[in-house]
């Protein structure tokens, strides 16, 4: 079980890893408006 | 301090008066006042509206302040000899809140940036919140000993490694609201709730890195990361609610385009919409809004009026009719020249009568705020004697019920009750056509068991019919509608367009164009032309008795006469038009209950032709002003509410002395209207709709209430009795705000539904 010692500090940095990810998304606006994406195709402009 | 210096020349900027005139408005009757309004930044709850309010009110020249905690606006009253804006604007950043001006585009900005970044703490606190709770499951499902003492000691410091982010970050506006407070000597919901975690926390952290100290070895970082997810989650939700309910203000607000093209000479120029004047011509092209009231000069359009007026089908407008600011030209090209800019356009006054409706306060919101301070100092008190009581037992345990007790108690949804269902029904009725100027009114329409209807404007409208048709011997009536008519039709007069209707009714076959010669219309007398028909000239007069030499009918009706060449030939009668939708409206009022009359300033025949066709058994003609007060007084003394429905215009005293009013708003200055409620597209309908709005949201308000009553009074024991741990605390807190919330917004939907 000593992987143990290693996986588990890994799955925090993992944590921060995906939080980065995150964080991107959000500074760019992606969840704001969540219906606009899908509509778009209907547009004509 | 670079950026406080930067806010402070901000502010400086609008101290100048083309700048706060963007969003501040005179007040009627006070030289030298300006009514602001602003948006804050950073408010949480009602004690911040009043933290607010105290501020704002030490400063010299500041006369009023109104502070809404559901929609986060305030309006301000200043005195322009006195003070500035930006000094009642520090005051508000000093006591820890942004004043913006609300008609500025920035405040959206800031809006979408308060908005992400909400949603960024949320994703961090749930991120963090899946993986601790993964580092706590071991010490759950095993047997003590089972695991090594270093792999739990690892497990622990993870999860205090992730915890940190949380409290850090996630938690920030929490301690950030609470330190402020403090500073203040005032005290929010948000300390109690930053107490908490501050103490979940603490003691986690010790017993993490000094397992043999007070607290001993349990840790709570689990309970804590998903307690903070679920209130955050709660927040976020409500901030997303607000928004959207603020969003049918600021539909109408941020109708107005920012630039226009004004005609300069033959050349077409792009310019800010504050520099337009009266006077000035623009183009609007299809798509666009209309930046000013104005009259088209070119073109034919269809526009859109429905956010202004309710009106949801499009209407025609061709050269020399009017339109409005903040409506759309839907199909055409036009040109229109500017009447009204600014503030003194209908759209402005819309958009300030909403504004002010958003920031008054309804009683029982009043009276939560009143009671929300006590009771946060109980909550406090409570926390430390559950503390203190089991302290003997277990430090670590005493002091987590004192967390949980502090978190589900937080009034919350005691304090949204009132506020966000008014709001979301406002909101509602302002799309469908209707505004509420005070939002209290929506309650006390609950209660009205008397309607009292003016009649001219009121029940009919501006326009008459003909009732009836006298002729001297040997001429028919159908030949005398005939001529008349024929004569009428050049005519835009109302009693002209009136006669050509009821010829058109009568005898559709004879529609024929007639040849006239030498027509001229002598005003406020008649008509007169020669007609040319079958061979004859004849020379007829269409107009006042006077004028047609018509004897005298004995009636006090409305009458015109026709004449020629021999003389009197015939009179017409003319009444006023009932609105088509008045007799069912009365008739739905009375199968309500309701006791409908009418008073009026009408002659008495008049008055009560139009009571029998309503079948309204009281009714009053030749009633002045007075008469009308002392009446509804009268009735009130009697113990009636009474409702009164009026143009808003020359009854101002008796609709404010009225328990709740309505105004029918189409061609009143609503500025001037006194009234609670302002039916904008003038349809009587609208009235039953406010009607059973405010019905249906007094019911939302009680349900509203009930709710967070009975879920404050059920957990506060659970929590003392340390049988409700900190997480679920946090998970009652967020849910019961949000059913709050949801009870409310099921408002705003339900009028969409009956518009559509």
């Amino acid at each position: 079980m000593d992987i143990l010692y290693l996986l588990i500090p890994l799955s925090v940095v993992l944590v921060f890893f995906i939080l980065a990810g995150l964080w991107w998304a959000i500074q760019r606006g992606q969840f704001e408006d969540i219906e606009a994406e899908g509509e778009r195709i209907l547009r004509n402009d | 301090m670079t950026v406080a210096e930067e806010d402070r020349q901000a502010w400086q900027l609008l101290d100048e008066p083309q700048e706060w005139q963007v969003f501040s408005q005179t007040t009627p009757g006070k030289p030298e006042c300006w009514s602001s309004s602003v948006v804050f930044e950073g408010m949480h709850c009602a004690a911040c509206a009043i933290t607010i309010e105290q501020a704002l009110k030490a400063i010299p020249g500041v006369q009023e302040v109104q502070v809404s905690a559901a929609s986060h606006r305030g309006r301000i009253t200043w005195k322009e000899s006195v003070t500035r804006p930006s000094q009642w604007m520090a005051a508000a950043a000093q006591a820890g809140y942004r004043a913006l001006p609300a008609n500025d585009a920035h405040a959206h900005e800031r809006r979408r940036h308060e908005a992400r970044q909400m949603v960024w703490r949320v994703s961090v606190a749930g991120m963090c919140m899946m993986q601790v709770m993964m580092y706590a499951t071991p010490s759950y499902v095993t047997a003590p000993g089972e695991i090594s003492p270093n792999l739990i000691g690892l497990l622990r410091w993870a999860s205090w490694v992730l915890s940190l982010p949380v409290m850090v970050f996630s938690c920030k506006p929490f301690f950030v609201n609470a330190w402020r407070d403090l500073k203040q000597r005032q005290i929010s919901m948000d300390l109690p709730v930053a107490l908490g975690m501050l103490i979940a926390f603490v003691v986690s952290s010790l017993g993490t890195f000094d397992p043999e100290g007070l607290f001993g070895s349990e840790v709570y970082f689990d309970s804590l990361t998903m307690f903070v997810f679920f209130l955050l989650t709660g927040r976020w939700l409500e901030l997303r609610m607000r928004d959207k309910t603020a969003g049918a203000l600021e539909a109408v607000m941020n109708r107005l385009p920012d630039q226009v093209v004004r005609q300069v000479g033959d050349q077409w120029q792009r310019v800010s919409i504050r520099k337009l004047v009266v006077g000035d011509v623009i183009e609007v092209l299809p798509g666009q809004a209309f930046a000013g009231d104005g009259v088209l000069i070119a073109g034919h359009s269809e526009v859109d009026e429905a956010l202004l007026t309710g009106e949801s089908r499009p209407l025609t407008r061709g050269v020399g009719d009017a339109v409005i600011a903040g409506s759309h030209n839907l199909s055409g090209r036009v040109l229109v020249r500017i009447t009204q800019v600014g503030a003194a356009t209908r759209f402005a006054q819309i958009v300030n009568l909403m504004e002010s409706a958003s920031v008054t306060k309804p009683q029982v919101a009043v009276l939560a705020d009143r009671w929300a301070k006590p009771f946060l100092w109980g909550v406090l008190i409570a926390a430390s004697a559950s503390a203190w009581y089991g302290w003997q037992q277990s430090p670590a345990h005493a002091v987590m019920v004192a967390v949980s007790v502090l978190v589900v108690t937080c009034p919350c949804a005691l304090s949204l009750a009132t506020p966000s269902a008014m709001l979301a029904a406002a909101g509602a009725l302002a799309r469908g056509g209707v505004l509420v100027r005070r939002l209290s009114a929506l309650q006390r329409l609950t209660e009205v068991d008397t309607v009292i209807f003016d009649k001219t404007g009121t029940l009919t409208r501006d326009d008459f019919t003909v009732s009836s048709v006298h002729v001297r011997d040997g001429v028919s009536p159908q030949q005398a509608v005939f001529l008349a008519s024929a004569l009428a039709r050049q005519s835009i007069h109302p009693v002209s367009r009136a006669l050509v209707a009821y010829a058109r009714q009568t005898m559709p076959a004879q529609d024929a164009a007639l040849e006239l010669q030498g027509f001229e219309e002598k005003s406020g007398q008649g008509l007169q032309a020669r007609l040319q028909r079958d061979g004859q000239t004849m020379d007829l007069r269409l107009g006042s008795a006077a004028f047609c030499g018509a004897p005298a009918l004995s009636s006090d009706q409305l009458q015109v006469s026709l004449a020629d060449a021999h003389g009197w030939m015939a009179t017409f009668e003319l009444n006023e038009a009932l609105r088509e939708d008045a007799a069912a409206i009365v008739k739905s009022l009375q199968d309500k209950g309701l006791d409908v009359r009418i008073l009026s300033g009408d002659g008495v025949a008049a008055v009560q032709r139009v009571a029998r066709a309503l079948h309204v058994e009281s009714a009053r003609g030749l009633c002045t002003p007075q008469d009308k007060l002392q009446q509804l007084q009268t009735l009130q003394k009697q113990g009636h509410r009474v409702a009164m429905v009026g143009d808003g215009l020359n009854d101002g005293p008796v609709l404010s002395g009225a328990d709740v009013s309505f105004a029918l708003g189409q061609a009143v200055p609503l500025a001037q209207a006194q009234a609670d409620f302002v039916l904008l597209g003038g349809q009587l309908r609208d009235l039953l709709n406010a009607w059973q709005h405010s019905t249906l949201t007094m019911k939302i308000v009680r349900q509203n209430l009930v709710w967070a009553l009975v879920y404050n009074l059920a957990c506060i024991p659970l929590a003392l009795l340390g049988m409700l741990p900190a997480w679920a605390a946090g998970l009652g807190m967020a849910t019961s705000s949000l059913v709050v919330v949801l009870n409310a917004l099921r408002l705003s939907t339900n009028a969409k539904q009956k518009n559509s």
